[in-house]
């Protein structure tokens, strides 16, 4: 009888074992409010939830036991290559790089500049050029921006 | 009486009221539409702006932008086959091939109408039932609480993920996520790993816009360069005929939706599943084959997912407990706005209950109006393409962020939820289960801790009396059912049974 397995993604078994290491610095952390909890203390529950989550990602682990990986991937190098290729391909890197850098310019840039150069690099990066097209597209959106959380909702913005 | 009646009719004769929920309603069919945008998203970047707001103000636009959301979705699924919302996904099934056949006018016009249906009865539902429900509510003791919380999280994990296990370490993640901070009864830092900043505790809004909104976002660009094929619309309105024809078939599906949407962390998704089941199996002989274009395939998901609405308004009004991510949203602005969703809600505030109730009526009839027209105006709106929307979703969800509390390292934490959203969204983990967490996590905290309260911190008391109780009985086996059904054991007692 042949039996059907599922499929195992590239990287997920590393992402479990990354859970479960997650879930052992959750108790730790749990443990540390007031050592091995009594049923009713304020570690009590924490130290339940991280138990649950330990459990919950040994048994997620124990399953790939019933998963097998796609035939196409030849070895656990070959399995990294299509990991990296997958979720890290030039236009995810370069949103990240520049979403992060944006935040950390809206400090001492202010909201407005930065989120105008954020939003004008990202579009003509996305969209292959078009330079003037997305520079108007940004001006506008600054715009409306204004217009609705500063005016209408009257959100105070960094 | 005259005093409900007040209420219910209060967003209908106000006009500021009127205004926000029109708005709401077209906002929420064009955020529902549009991929990469969602429902859960636009409410939980909403929720931050509106904290300001008098609470009918702010309730009027989330009423109206759910329910118009739960709605778009499904134009989009017709016209371009890409779902704009999960509860639109077996709207596809049938609906892009009707749009294939030159009938997309047709499949919108009738969708719209049996959207407004099962929304309207769902609405009726939740009227009906409501009150009875909180009043038995009054009764619960601190520990039925806690397991009807744990059913409602459990319900969760099982029906939205891939594996249970995947489901409960998400549930278990947010609920660890909602207790960072100081402890309510003794003041003591937890899960804070020392940092002075954690001691407020995260802001469940900052994680729900992390989860939702730059989650979303990072996990759309995959789809960056995906072109949709464009389809032509005519006529929209149905004929009254087609509509009396399919209406036995709607009012069976607005009852599966009601009761899915009333199941805690279910909603339209699962609601629109099982009534596109339920006409598969009923129906003998569709307009035509199902997933072939049969009107039937589209009624069926489409009344369904609107009645789950008004299903899922019922736990989060009643016991506190919201029926999907958007009542968890919804549910965060009542607290926010000082009100106390529960069984205590329609005692002190009953206003609140006949007006949501109102409102929920009125923004289906702005769904009929707004789902009739426009469609022209429409289909240019949802072309906007995924290179312009990514960006903008990051900078409301700054926007969002930042207005809760005017705190820049609130902002790096929802980027920092958004990236491990992204990686749990990738590995088959829901965002669903989370935010349930993050939201009952504290109310489990609370009410455990009563409960072994009232019986003198003894575990084995604690144990006994959920056998003893018969409340507590009926929702322990409940539990115990649900958690069994999962396991090999309900094959081999379901083999057992068929042999006797």
């Amino acid at each position: 009888m042949s039996q059907k397995f599922e499929r195992v993604q590239p990287g997920e078994k590393v992402f479990d074992w990354l859970l479960l290491l997650f879930s052992i610095g959750v108790l730790l952390e749990a443990y540390r409010i007031d050592g091995i909890p009594s049923v009713n203390s304020p570690g009590s529950f924490p130290v339940g939830l991280a138990l649950v989550m330990l459990a919950s990602s040994v048994v997620i682990l124990v399953s790939h036991r019933r998963k097998r990986r796609d035939p196409r991937i030849r070895n656990a190098l070959h399995e990294a290559q299509v990991f990296l290729h997958e979720h890290f391909q030039p236009h995810i890197v370069v949103f990240t790089f520049l979403a992060v850098a944006y935040l950390a310019a809206i400090v001492w840039a202010s909201f407005y500049v930065s989120t105008y150069l954020f939003l004008a690099v990202t579009f003509i990066y996305f969209r292959h050029g078009r330079v003037v097209s997305s520079l108007i597209i940004s001006a506008v959106a600054i715009a409306v921006i204004y217009a609705l959380f500063t005016l209408v909702f009257r959100v105070y913005l960094p | 009486m005259s005093d409900t009646f007040s209420f219910l009719l209060m967003a209908w004769l106000d006009p500021q009221l009127l205004l926000l929920t029109a708005l709401g309603t077209l906002a929420g069919i064009y955020v529902g539409a549009i991929p990469g945008l969602s429902v859960t998203m636009a409410a939980s970047i909403l929720i931050s702006f509106t904290f300001s707001w008098d609470i009918n103000n702010a309730l009027a636009l989330m009423v109206g932008i759910y329910v118009g959301g739960v709605y778009g979705g499904s134009r989009t699924a017709i016209l371009l086959n890409i779902p704009g919302a999960p509860s639109a996904v077996v709207t596809a099934f049938d609906g892009y091939p009707l749009a294939q056949r030159g009938e997309a006018g047709q499949a919108i016009g009738l969708s719209t109408v049996m959207s407004v249906i099962g929304g309207l009865l769902g609405t009726l539902v939740l009227a009906g039932s409501a009150p009875f429900l909180a009043d038995m509510a009054l009764e619960f003791a601190p520990r039925d609480y806690f397991l009807i919380a744990v059913l409602g999280l459990l319900l969760v994990s099982t029906l939205s993920g891939k594996s249970l296990a995947r489901g409960i370490f998400s549930v278990a993640l947010g609920a660890s996520i909602g207790l960072v901070g100081m402890d309510m009864v003794t003041a003591q830092p937890r899960l804070t790993m020392g940092s002075m900043e954690l001691l407020g505790g995260i802001h469940y809004v900052v994680v729900m816009i992390g989860l939702f909104g730059v989650a979303e976002a990072f996990y759309q660009l995959h789809n960056l360069t995906k072109v949709p094929i464009k389809q032509k619309v005519d006529k929209i309105i149905p004929p009254l005929s087609m509509v009396l024809k399919y209406l036995p078939l709607s009012i069976r599906t607005s009852i599966i939706g009601v009761i899915v949407g009333a199941l805690p962390g279910t909603g339209g998704d699962i609601a629109s599943l099982f009534a596109y089941d339920h006409a598969k199996r009923t129906v003998k002989n569709p307009s035509s084959p199902f997933g072939e274009g049969a009107y039937e395939g589209l009624v069926a998901p489409e009344t369904a997912n609107n009645a789950a609405v008004g299903g899922a308004y019922v736990p989060m009004l009643t016991l506190g407990m919201p029926g999907d991510a958007v009542t968890a949203v919804i549910l965060g602005a009542l607290v926010i706005h000082g009100l106390n969703p529960g069984p205590m809600l329609m005692i002190e505030t009953p206003h609140i209950f006949w007006f949501t109730v109102g409102n929920l009526a009125l923004a289906n009839i702005f769904l009929l109006i707004f789902g009739l027209t426009g469609i022209k105006v429409f289909s240019k709106v949802v072309e906007v393409p995924k290179a312009l929307l990514i960006p903008l979703i990051l900078v409301l969800c700054v926007v969002g962020t930042y207005s809760i509390n005017s705190n820049m390292t609130e902002v790096y934490w929802m980027l920092g939820f958004g990236i491990l959203g992204y990686w749990l969204k990738v590995f088959g983990f829901q965002m669903g289960p989370v935010i349930l967490g993050v939201i009952l996590g504290p109310l489990l905290d609370e009410t455990y801790r009563q409960a072994m309260s009232s019986v003198g911190d003894s575990g084995g008391q604690f144990l006994l009396a959920l056998v003893t109780n018969p409340l507590s009985l009926v929702l322990t086996t409940v539990i115990a059912l649900v958690l069994l059904g999962q396991t090999p054991a309900k094959t081999w007692l379901t083999s057992q049974f068929q042999r006797n």
